[in-house]
């Protein structure tokens, strides 16, 4: 199966493509918020390497966040570009359980939680536990950094947090006794290729929106140009 | 000449639009989705709200031009996939872009990023393209009004210039006053044609010997002129402020029409082009200037995709394609661009 991954949910820009061939590359191309410069640039160029046209592509997979709101939106309109120009099935992952694999797949186990950096002293954030499976515990949700942390402060069950919402508030979760911090900034793109290729493709990538839009809306409202 | 056939995709504010068309200015097809509906309680477009309808819209608004153009929307025989990069609300233009530059790999086509106001100086060719060079060009919407001079296709001299507020904000802002529905512009058309211009007195504003326009002052001058005179009607409020706003673009556009004495016609373009006592003014004006008056039909005024097609071809045939790594520009200058 010859499979593209296509990863802007947070500040950084990611790109993944596994071939028939063998080929097989994970690539972090950009970390600063340049995702309309460099993502179709990336994936043409991607896809030469490994001597594939677009239309030998057999899957996409995107992340649909939750995560920053103008990555998330490239990532989704070029995917979904791809999708209609070539007809090639789209499969929809999310930050949070991107993170949980690639921390499952370094080893870590029992009781871990993903936090994607939300802005505005925010993080989107989910609980999963960690044996021979990753299993959701609870439902992807938007909290306070410093709330998400204090809730394992006093608690005598150990934890491993981890995801750039980690890493922007660290020193809240440093202060968990029990803690242990698994250095991701990125959601892996090649969890993403592994859990594309298991898993049934849908006809709409819907992005995960966990904040209201009449919340973001400040409200400023603009004219037509 | 411009040649091929483009699809064009336009996502610059609240209408999701894309259309087919080719060098003869052909409109082979086009439509356009608007999340108009879901701004109006805002009484303004709400960036976020926009954003998440483009991405709803973008697949299917594109797959419905290719098909009304009956082209295949796998392998469609077009040479260019024309998008507009601004200016417009950022969060907008990243999704028809995006979306463009993956059809353009996918298909292996070039793409090419147009300037959505260049865009609407190409209205009024879809529709005359027997049209005499050069023309004066009134190009009026919510965020932009100014006075062209178009020597050809593409090339164009922004002569005059809103200094403050466009005439489309003007008119959003005085019907939030009056209390009337978003968008205003419509709205105050509609009861303009009811009631008396001159009713209520309202200052004349830029009688310079420039070509800048203002309307600042205006919307100003209508809060303290209804504050004082509240037995106005509002019928007769709406008419009086159309008719002011008419003048001032009038006048101007008479003041550059004797300035460029060869000139071969005057169109309207932009959202406000849709405002009847405007459109009977250049009317008027062309007839006394003995040129043709270019007007285009409504649904070439307002945001659409054609326009964006048009100019995107004669961009290609000019400059060639853009880099897959063409950014978003929301304040992108028509100056910019000739
Ligand atoms: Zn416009």
């Amino acid at each position: 199966m010859n499979i593209l991954a296509i990863e802007t949910a947070t500040t950084a820009c990611a790109l993944g493509l596994r071939s028939d061939d063998g080929f097989e590359v994970g690539w972090v191309v950009d970390e600063d918020r340049r995702h309309t410069e460099v993502l179709a640039a990336s994936i043409s160029r991607l896809l030469r390497e490994a001597r594939l046209r677009a239309r030998d592509l057999d899957r996409v997979v995107v992340d649909r966040g939750p995560g920053l709101f103008t990555g998330l939106r490239v990532g989704l309109a070029t995917a979904l570009g791809l999708s209609e120009a070539t007809g090639c099935p789209l499969v929809g992952v999310t930050s949070l359980e991107l993170f949980a694999h690639a921390s499952h797949d370094s080893g870590t186990r029992g009781t871990l939680v993903c936090a994607v950096d939300g802005r505005r002293g925010e993080v989107f954030v989910q609980t999963f536990a960690l044996d021979e499976a990753v299993t959701p515990v609870d439902e992807p949700s938007v909290a306070r950094a410093h709330d998400v942390a204090a809730k394992w402060v006093g608690r005598d069950e150990p934890v491993t947090f981890t995801g750039d919402g980690v890493e922007r508030y660290l020193g809240d979760f440093a202060a968990v006794a029990r803690g242990v911090v698994d250095h991701q900034t990125v959601p892996s793109v090649a969890a993403s290729l592994s859990l594309g290729a298991t898993r049934p493709p849908v006809a709409r990538v819907e992005p995960l929106y966990l904040r209201d839009a009449d919340a973001v809306a400040n409200f400023t409202t603009r004219v037509r140009p | 000449m411009a040649t091929g056939v483009a699809l064009a995709i336009e996502t610059s504010c609240d209408d999701t639009a894309a259309a087919v068309v080719d060098a003869t200015w052909r409109v082979r097809s086009s439509v356009i989705e608007s999340s108009i509906d879901q701004h109006r309680e805002f009484g303004g477009v709400v960036p976020e709200l926009a954003g998440r309808a483009h991405l709803t819209t973008v697949g299917p608004v594109v797959r419905r031009a290719l098909d009304d153009a009956g082209l295949d929307p796998r392998a469609p025989a077009i040479d260019v996939v024309a998008v507009t990069a601004g200016p417009g609300l950022v969060g907008s233009l990243l999704i028809g872009l995006s979306a463009a530059k993956a059809y353009s790999l996918a298909w292996d086509v070039p793409f090419v990023g147009v300037n959505h106001l260049e865009g609407h100086l190409f209205a009024p060719l879809l529709e005359r393209p027997d049209l005499q060079w050069p023309i004066v060009t009134l190009l009026v919407s919510g965020g932009h009004s100014m006075i062209v001079v178009q020597r050809g296709p593409g090339e164009h001299v922004v002569v005059g210039e809103t200094i403050d507020d466009a005439a489309g904000e003007a008119y959003d802002k005085v019907a939030r006053w009056l209390g009337l529905a978003y968008p205003g512009g419509p709205e105050i058309d509609r009861l303009a044609r009811q009631g008396t211009g001159g009713a209520l007195k309202l200052p004349v504003s830029m009688t310079g010997d420039d070509f800048d326009l203002s309307f600042s002052g205006l919307k100003t001058a209508v809060v303290r002129a209804t504050e004082k005179h509240p037995e106005v009607a509002l019928a007769d409020v709406a008419a009086s402020f159309q008719d002011a706003v008419a003048e001032q673009l009038l006048r101007k556009l008479r003041r550059v029409l004797e300035a460029y004495g060869e000139v071969r016609g005057v169109a309207l373009a932009g959202g406000v082009a849709a405002n009847s006592a405007l459109r009977r003014g250049v009317e008027a004006l062309a007839d006394e200037f003995a040129i043709p008056s270019l007007l285009p039909s409504l649904a070439m005024c307002t945001d659409n995709a054609a326009m964006i097609g048009a100019a995107g071809l004669h961009r290609f045939a000019h400059d060639g394609p853009s880099d897959l790594s063409l950014s978003a520009r929301p304040n992108w200058s028509l100056s910019e661009v000739s």
